[in-house]
């Protein structure tokens, strides 16, 4: 197992985000975590990234804990935030060539040009962040998120707001680096298509809590990914 | 080292542009402005070196403490706003780490300023009594005064996360601090501008410039006021750490 999560609890000044939240990724899956808005999709995300502390629970990464080593976490985890920055001043090989310096271990120039080749940026390289389209953005933001080689990546919303060719690259990325470089990825969604055609296995979070959690093959049978979403994250669908 | 990465691309973002560089050419010209006034003015260059180095050791301190404000009020807020927190945050870098890159950019800041102040005070100073003394007074002081106000902007920009909201408080803070300049020699006498004098650090440092250069005390007058320095020094440290430490997404 790469995650394993028991009876995780966050609050935030009064408000429960995540209610015992509790399920395991093996190593190799893509697996889909969806939920409506505000299901606490982004909170699990960035306690699993040790940005955020929980305030009980457990978490391993790989056999590491979470709360207890966090930089041993951090390097050999890294994700793409729904809404991630850019030092827009950058150039694509700087922006990379910064975030390479703050890892134990060092990345050659080399290096940065292949993983700026992997995601499609290499000629746009010298070019400043500034100019680059959204979807460009994005898959830079992945380069970032692979500058560690991690063995698990977690995606937020990578596709949120990319036209159908964006989506389409970075469905060929995720599914590239999963089956070429093994990646594990959890990716956090709530657009249904995304997970249809990337992930084997997914969890429905709904206030907090998993709702539903298994292979996507396996939920098929049981009707459309649309209907068992809608079905699990209707109100009082606990 | 992380920090050393951190600072140098704080540098780049903050003072190596058009934003960045305005606050050195502002600088130039009001140093320059404010010499000429002094040696070619009928009034003001009848004040004696002295005077005239302490003015000018004011306003570079004054300055110091704006940019370091400004710098600072950014500093996490800005990050925040910008989106690019969350990506600093997922590398393996303490909060602490970060903290220290933008701080040593912060100073980055203020030695600039003070170097292209040096041949101003050169100017000004020349021939009269203390201008080493006193330049060495401004570069220490000042150097505690940046470290203070940037501190205590930096961690206030983490714990508010608005940039607007940060230099608002910011602008208040160096209108506190600069409060002794607007009181007459008459307020400053009173109980309210001695307490003033005693609690505020850039009172405390334009004190002593005006002991050290004008009247020409010693390191032992100082004590006092260098002491008050040094303590909102360690409290603005304390602060920073403090706040960051609990800076979340």
């Amino acid at each position: 197992m790469i995650i394993n999560v028991e009876n995780l609890i966050k609050k935030y000044d009064g408000y429960t985000a995540l209610d015992g939240l509790n399920f395991a990724v093996e190593h190799g899956d893509i697996f889909g975590f969806l939920g409506p808005n505000g299901a606490g999709k982004t909170t699990t995300i960035r306690i699993l990234t040790a940005i955020i502390k929980a305030d009980s629970g457990n978490v391993l990464i790989d056999g590491y804990d979470v709360f207890r080593e966090p930089m041993a976490v951090k390097n050999i985890v890294n994700a793409l935030p729904e809404s991630n920055g850019y030092y827009e001043w950058m150039t694509a090989f700087e922006y990379l060539e910064f975030f390479s310096h703050l890892y134990e271990k060092k990345t050659s120039k080399q290096e940065i040009h292949d993983l700026l080749e992997t995601v499609g940026l290499h000629r746009k390289e010298g070019h400043l962040i500034r100019s680059y389209s959204r979807g460009m953005k994005q898959r830079l933001g992945i380069a970032r998120a692979l500058i560690n080689r991690p063995k698990l990546l977690f995606l937020d919303e990578p596709t949120n707001g990319l036209d159908p060719k964006g989506r389409r690259d970075i469905h060929d990325l995720v599914i590239d680096l999963n089956r070429k470089g093994g990646t594990t990825i959890f990716l956090s969604t709530h657009l249904l298509d995304d997970v249809e055609r990337l992930c084997n296995r997914i969890a429905i979070i709904n206030y907090g809590t998993i709702v539903k959690i298994g292979e996507l093959d396996r939920m098929k049978g049981k009707g459309s990914i649309e209907e068992i979403f809608f079905l699990s994250t209707k109100e009082g669908a606990l | 080292m992380k920090t050393a990465f951190i600072m140098q691309k704080e540098i780049r973002e903050s003072i190596l542009t058009p934003k960045g560089f305005s606050w050195y050419v502002l600088t130039s010209v009001i140093l320059s402005v404010l010499s000429y006034l002094f040696l070619t003015n009928s009034e003001l260059s009848l004040l004696d070196q002295g005077q005239m180095l302490y003015m000018i050791m004011n306003f570079i301190t004054a300055l110091g403490i704006l940019v370091g404000l400004v710098f600072g009020a950014d500093a996490f807020a800005g990050e925040v706003e910008r989106g690019t927190m969350e990506a600093l945050f997922l590398s393996p870098v303490t909060k602490a780490e970060i903290a220290i890159g933008k701080l040593g950019a912060a100073l980055t800041n203020w030695a600039i300023i003070l170097a292209i102040s040096l041949p101003y005070l050169f100017v000004v100073g020349k021939g009269g009594q203390n201008l080493l003394i006193g330049i060495a007074y401004v570069a220490i002081l000042g150097t505690f005064l940046a470290i203070i106000f940037s501190a205590f902007s930096m961690g206030l920009s983490s714990r508010v996360k608005s940039v607007k909201n940060s230099l608002m408080v910011t602008f208040f803070i160096f209108l506190l601090a600069g409060a002794p300049i607007f009181l007459s020699a008459a307020q400053r006498r009173t109980w309210f501008g001695r307490i003033l004098d005693f609690i505020n650090p850039f009172a405390c440092a334009i004190n002593t410039f005006d002991s050290v250069v004008i009247d020409s005390q010693g390191l032992a007058y100082q004590a006092g006021r260098v002491a008050i320095i040094c303590g909102y020094l360690l409290l603005s440290l304390w602060f920073l750490k403090r706040s960051v430490s609990r800076l979340e997404m």
